[in-house]
């Protein structure tokens, strides 16, 4: 029953450490919005997709963009 | 008299590809694969499209939402590359990286979330868009080196997300580094509070089975005293604070008590600890603090900041924010969009049809008609073309104006009342609370009674006897619920407000609310619709949609009026054509084969023969009435005349009628003419000197300001409006109440904000208010019995920390359970504007 003086002061020492790690992820602002990613694990990945949805745009794309206009989108 | 006209079949309604609702049947375009109900709908899908994020729309059904139409401004956005206006909201992240926030029009549903937040795979120079759901601000991070703030924005904005620069953010940030301070005391506390019980478990066991070893006694005792000690210098220090700056002003805050009790109970029990003998209370300390204060503050904080802050994102997309200035000379130049502040007088702007006016300045070209009811009140528009002054915030209904800037920004007249806003802001006293009211006499009381219970048991036995009656009674005697009282009613009122859609910034607001004399109402926008619609129709039902879909071919504004009639009701015709219009006078048309003729009496004679002398007496009485009479032909025939003017809403009547009833004097308080609002007040029930008209913004915070400082007052002074002109008086009323469509300096005047229509949520308001006081008294009783009943024990030499360690948790139990059960801002079932059934009053 001695190794209690051992344990305790132990797990006492681990939630310490656990409570440390709560203190910095509250004062670096984790828990400030508790509410978008209840939203946000109902997202799938994206699938894949031929033309590369996840890399940059084609320059010829890029350019459209800078300059505001698409031939089917009007001003 | 009337021709029976052919009955007409609505086209058969498509819905749109992007949000669903019915297409007009002008607008469906035989052999396009997808219709639109609207250009904005069109433009976002084709993007949507494009930028491959059809994923979206699955998201959209999967979460059961409902899409309204898209609004794309199609703005360049240009003022947002501005060096000034970009610092407001942005913090530069190393040497090449910066973090903007935006606030995002149009976020509805989690799929939103989705497509804003893959935006970084479409715009190169965008590392991570975060957007927060519950205030829909986005963090966007970004490459200056790579890509423009403007670029970003025009992409938002053609997804149908209107992005607006979101300023305050260095209030904010305190306010958020303080929040999240909070956040760590009270996880400390917590975690401290659950080991101290599981300890002290173990004490209690021993002392049931009859005695501990000794070891093992003194080392449960000191891991208690250790795991105490962070609770008490590290969680606590707030109480302490606030208790010690209480006492050097010469107040009595409702922490003193707290924050004795606290101090007694760590003292007394360090020294037993220290002594190996006598009773121990380190259990009791730390789910004092925890479950208690800091969680009920904490709570209190959030409602409280979701509040601001979503008055805040309102005010920000409420507020003029940038202009179209010519770069060259003449009216065809190229125009760029630049901030307020870049603006000198002199400099030419442009304002399109439907936008706001930016500046304070004089017409240079273009004829048109304002709405300046946010500024005077006015509900009919005011024509303008060159040479007549215009002032910033009033709303281009018609044409484009070419405007030479005057005055822009701060001294513009809107400039001018923002700064009287807040300056009334800046001298409104503070209330206390009704804890901190009782404070004192618990203090008194306590004090007393630990003086009388030491000098008894000191006559009876020994002196450490005595001591540890004492000490467990200023234990038990903790307040710790009495100080849960206030912040959980109110946070629980808080949150239930905005989901109500009741925004309220200033907690004060409630108190004032229990005891109103006088409601001062605006009349445009607030009492009314603030705008034109087909307020009266006298004639056929059929020409009235004849009229409706020749009119949609205009601009003017009483076209408006008469398509804001139907909403978003299919065409009933399929052509029109040969559409002519005459200034000032009508329009003209032909519907399928019918010609149709709309306007004053003298077009519609020009088209046929006279008008029938009951029609004339029928627009009579529409003039006897205030409204414009606009006359309808069909085929030379006049088939109806309709009403225009400035609708009253139809709840009003009811909640003056309801005000009345509490015995609150109702007045109205506006600046247009009074022949007009002495017609809404007859209307509405209200004798003719309770309705003022005519009123400038100063006139009003006039009123207001002699209201506020008579003598012989009976209670508060409560102002609605939604317009500029309302601002300063709002700000000096004791409440001040923003209605739903409110300008930006509305918004920061007021103290609650309403985002549901109408003024209906005046009369819950009140009745939520009472109700509040009604559950915080309860609140208060129930924590003043169970220390009345623990010091009872407590001064007999009855109270352990067992008992101490079971009533604390209690005691805060039963005011939790007591505040969620408030019953404030309920839902209303039917889903209109219903003031709560509340029975307690």
């Amino acid at each position: 029953m001695e190794t209690i003086f051992v344990l305790l002061p132990l797990a006492l020492l681990i939630a310490a450490i656990a409570v440390g790690l709560f203190v910095w992820a509250a004062r670096s602002g984790q828990f400030d919005d508790l509410e978008t990613p209840a939203v946000r694990i109902l997202f799938d990945d994206d699938e894949p997709r031929a033309s590369a949805a996840g890399s940059r745009t084609p320059p010829s794309d890029q350019r459209r963009l800078s300059q505001d206009s698409t031939r089917r989108v009007p001003r | 008299m009337n021709p029976r006209l052919p009955a007409r079949r609505p086209t058969a309604a498509v819905a749109c590809a992007h949000c669903g609702l019915p297409v007009p049947a002008s607008l469906v375009r035989e052999g396009d694969a997808e219709q639109f109900c609207c250009n904005g709908c069109r433009q976002v899908r084709t993007l949507v499209h494009e930028w491959g994020f059809d994923q979206y729309y699955r998201l959209v059904d999967r979460q059961q939402g409902q899409l309204g139409p898209a609004r794309v401004t199609g703005r360049s956005f240009e003022d947002f590359d501005d060096g000034g206006r970009q610092a407001e909201a942005t913090t530069t992240l190393g040497s090449d990286r910066r973090c903007t926030r935006l606030y995002l029009e149009g976020v509805h549903c989690a799929a939103c979330v989705w497509l804003v937040e893959r935006l970084p795979a479409v715009l190169p120079g965008v590392d991570e868009v975060r957007l927060n759901y519950g205030n829909a601000v986005a963090d966007v991070t970004w490459r200056p080196g790579h890509t423009r703030l403007s670029v970003i924005a025009r992409a938002l904005d053609r997804l149908g997300y209107t992005p607006h620069i979101h300023r305050a953010a260095g209030v904010q940030e305190a306010r958020r580094s303080e929040d999240r301070a909070s956040l760590a005391r009270l996880g400390v506390a917590a975690a401290c509070a659950m080991n101290l019980m599981f300890l002290h478990g173990a004490l209690y066991a021993g002392e049931y089975a009859g005695g501990m070893a000794s070891p093992y006694y003194a080392f449960f005792r000191w891991l208690s005293f250790v795991v105490a000690t962070p609770v008490l210098v590290f969680s606590a220090r707030p109480f302490f604070q606030t208790a010690i700056a209480g006492l050097r002003a010469g107040m009595v805050h409702i922490d003193l008590p707290i924050a004795v009790a606290l101090a007694v109970t760590f003292v007394a029990s360090a020294a037993n600890t220290v002594r190996g003998a006598g009773p121990i209370w380190f259990d009791s300390l730390a789910p004092m603090l925890v479950a208690a204060l800091l969680g009920a503050r904490q709570l209190q904080r959030g409602a409280q900041r979701a509040a601001l802050e979503r008055a805040d994102s309102l005010r920000g997309a409420a507020f003029l924010e940038f202009a179209r200035k010519f770069t060259g000379a003449g009216p065809d130049a190229p125009v760029v969009e630049v901030p307020l502040t870049g603006l000198v007088r002199g400099d030419r702007v442009e304002v399109r049809s439907g936008e706001l006016v930016p500046v304070d300045g004089v017409v240079l070209a273009g004829r048109s008609s304002l709405d300046n009811a946010v500024l005077t009140g006015e509900s009919a528009p005011v024509p303008v073309s060159a040479g007549d002054s215009v002032n910033a915030g009033a709303t281009n209904l018609g044409a484009r104006l070419v405007v030479r800037v005057e005055a822009a920004g701060d001294r513009t007249r809107v400039g001018a009342l923002l700064a009287l806003v807040q300056d009334a802001l800046s001298r409104r006293p503070m209330l206390l609370q009704a804890t901190d009211r009782l404070a004192r006499r618990f203090v008194q009381v306590l004090l007393g009674l630990a003086l009388v219970t030491g000098a008894a048991w000191t006559a009876i036995g020994p002196v450490a006897v005595a001591m540890e009656h004492v000490v467990a009674l200023l234990v038990v005697a903790c307040p710790c619920a009495l100080g849960l009282s206030v912040p959980l009613a109110m946070s629980v009122t808080l949150l239930r407000a905005a989901r109500a859609g009741i925004f309220i910034k200033n907690p004060d607001a409630l108190d004032r609310l229990l005891r109103v004399e006088t409601v001062l109402l605006d009349k445009t926008g607030t009492l009314t619709e603030g705008r034109s619609t087909v307020t009266r129709w006298v004639g056929d039902e059929g020409a009235l949609q004849l009229a409706r879909d020749l009119e949609s071919e205009s601009s003017h504004a009483v076209a408006k009026a008469f398509r804001s009639a139907f909403g978003q009701f299919p065409r009933v015709v399929r052509t029109v054509d040969d559409v002519v219009e005459s200034p000032g006078q009508g329009i003209a048309g032909r519907l399928d084969v019918r010609r149709v003729r709309v306007g004053n009496r003298a077009h519609v004679e020009a088209g046929a023969s006279a008008v029938p002398s009951a029609w004339l007496g029928a627009a009579d009485a529409m003039v006897a009435e205030g409204l414009s009479p606009v006359f309808v032909a069909i085929d030379g025939h006049v088939e109806g005349v309709a009403g225009i003017g400035d609708a009253v809403r139809p709840e009003a009547a009811r909640t003056v009628a309801a005000l009345h009833a509490r015995g609150i004097r109702v007045r109205i308080l506006s600046g247009d003419h009074p022949a007009i609002v002495a017609r809404v007040a007859a209307q509405l029930g209200l004798p003719q000197d309770a309705a003022v008209g005519g009123l400038t913004p100063e006139g009003k915070h006039d009123i207001v300001a002699g209201m506020t400082a008579s003598p012989g007052r009976t209670g508060a002074v409560v102002m609605v409006g939604d317009g500029v002109n309302d601002a300063a008086a709002l700000a000096l009323a004791d409440v001040g109440i923003a209605v739903q469509g409110g300008t930006g300096a509305t918004i920061v005047a007021a103290d609650v904000v309403l985002t549901r229509q109408g003024v209906a949520p005046l009369v819950d308001l009140m009745v939520s208010a009472r109700r509040l006081r009604w559950v915080v008294r309860r609140n208060i009783g129930f924590s003043l019995a169970y220390n009345i009943v623990a010091s009872a024990f407590a001064v007999g030499g009855m109270v352990g920390p067992l008992l101490g360690a079971v009533l604390m948790p209690a005691s805060s139990l039963t005011v939790v359970l007591s505040s969620v059960m408030t019953g404030t801002f309920a839902r209303p079932r039917s889903g209109a504007a219903a003031p709560s059934a509340e029975g307690g009053a």
